[in-house]
């Protein structure tokens, strides 16, 4: 019991920090579970593509309600995600977990690196952008609501706004955030976001809206493998993802009231740690 | 876009969003359920834990299990993006807009082929 109950509270803890900081509940719950509770690491990966599930339904619910994603936009291009998340779900039962850990490691490398870089860029950011699984963010509110009927296809929308652009590029990067979604256990949302705003040319909200969007469908197209695969524990996934889910929604109600400077100096200390740790348990 | 086609969609992704918070909500209360059925009956996330066996689960409901409340609830967390791409076939099939639903129908096809390969490779 006490065991399910430090569960529920790591999940509340990685779900707030991740609320807090913007980031997906993926890249602290594969290490909280791996590190913190002995789990096998593909198994760690298994429960996290349910939490990143979770979170990204009921934050793409809100989105939806308030037409900030762009829905056509997002089905297509998570058409491509999803079949790179059924190449990553089969080739992430051939590989050896210590490459995993390898490529994790490195995965929490680049967020503290960009965390750091984000941080130098933009000195005086007063509060959080909290990520509130049931509420929009402040960067993806007040979107002009013709954004949402935008078509995929690189044709101009005259209520639009913008051209989305580069769509066979768009096309193999989704493949890829795919691959590393199911192979990692986060939503890939550090892959899609920049393709969409940088390469496509999709306005930061909406692409941050959309990115949401698709991430519940390319997480579940390697959750089913997992789950049949045997590599979801209920035991485990039950209390990490109420505990992930409480976490996320407190975060966002604190949001306002953290300095968000501190408290990503923090995070950066922690995710090098983890990641020394990753390497560590990589190279055996 | 513009006109009843616009407001037509703006009703789709009203009710899909809808349907997303619900159904999480509903998939947070069955693992909840099944969290305390577990601290209730002494088991820890530690011990080893039944396969899921999908014929099995309403005998397991019936028996108030822990385990299939978890099973169902972790189910309809991974079914909730799904059950979205088919709400969202459906609306632009009644909207007439045939190349979004010829994209829902291929996702489903790629998980119906992950699940497929899965279940292939277990058996």
């Amino acid at each position: 019991m006490v065991v399910g109950l430090l569960m529920l509270m790591g999940g509340v803890a990685a779900g707030a920090f991740g609320s807090l900081l913007g980031l997906g509940g993926g890249v602290l719950i594969v290490p909280l579970l791996t590190l913190g509770f002995g789990l096998p690491l593909r198994e760690a990966v298994g429960v996290s593509l349910v939490c990143v599930i979770m979170t990204s339904s009921a934050a793409a619910g809100v989105y939806l309600e308030r037409h900030v994603a762009n829905l056509r936009l997002g089905m297509t291009l998570e058409l491509f995600t999803a079949l790179g998340a059924l190449i990553g779900g089969s080739i992430a039962f051939l590989l050896d977990e210590r490459l995993l850990a390898l490529l994790f490691a490195g995965l929490l490398a680049y967020v503290a690196a960009t965390m750091v870089r984000a941080a130098l860029r933009a000195p005086a950011v007063p509060t959080a952008v909290a990520r509130d699984p049931l509420a929009v963010p402040p960067e993806v509110t007040g979107a002009p609501p013709e954004v949402a009927g935008v078509p995929p296809s690189g044709l101009v929308d005259p209520q639009a706004g913008y051209v989305v652009r580069r769509f066979p590029t768009a096309i193999a990067g989704s493949v890829g955030a795919g691959v590393v979604s199911a192979l990692l256990g986060i939503g890939g949302g550090i892959i899609k976001v920049p393709l969409m705003h940088l390469v496509m040319g999709v306005p930061l909200r909406v692409a941050t809206a959309t990115s949401n969007l698709m991430i519940g469908i390319t997480a579940a197209a390697s959750a089913v493998i997992y789950l049949l695969r045997g590599g979801i524990d209920p035991y485990v996934a039950g209390p990490t993802v109420i505990g992930v889910f409480v976490g996320a929604t407190l975060g966002s109600r604190l949001g306002h009231r953290v300095q968000v400077r501190y408290l990503q100096g923090l995070f950066v200390v922690v995710l090098g740690y983890t990641a020394i740790q990753m390497l560590l348990r990589a190279i055996g | 876009m513009s006109g009843p086609r616009a407001g037509r969609s703006r009703d789709h992704e009203r009710t899909i969003g809808r349907l997303l918070k619900v159904m999480t909500y509903v998939a947070v209360g069955l693992l909840l359920v099944g969290f305390l059925a577990m601290i209730i009956a002494g088991i820890s996330p530690i011990d080893a834990w039944p396969a899921l066996d999908p014929g099995a689960l309403p005998a397991q409901l019936v028996a108030a299990t822990p385990v299939a409340f978890l099973w169902l609830g972790l189910l309809a967390v991974i079914a909730t993006p799904i059950v979205r791409v088919i709400a969202a076939g459906v609306a632009y099939g009644s909207g007439g807009e045939w190349r979004m639903v010829a994209i829902s129908i291929a996702i489903l096809a790629v998980i119906i082929v992950g699940v497929a390969s899965a279940v292939g490779t277990e058996a």
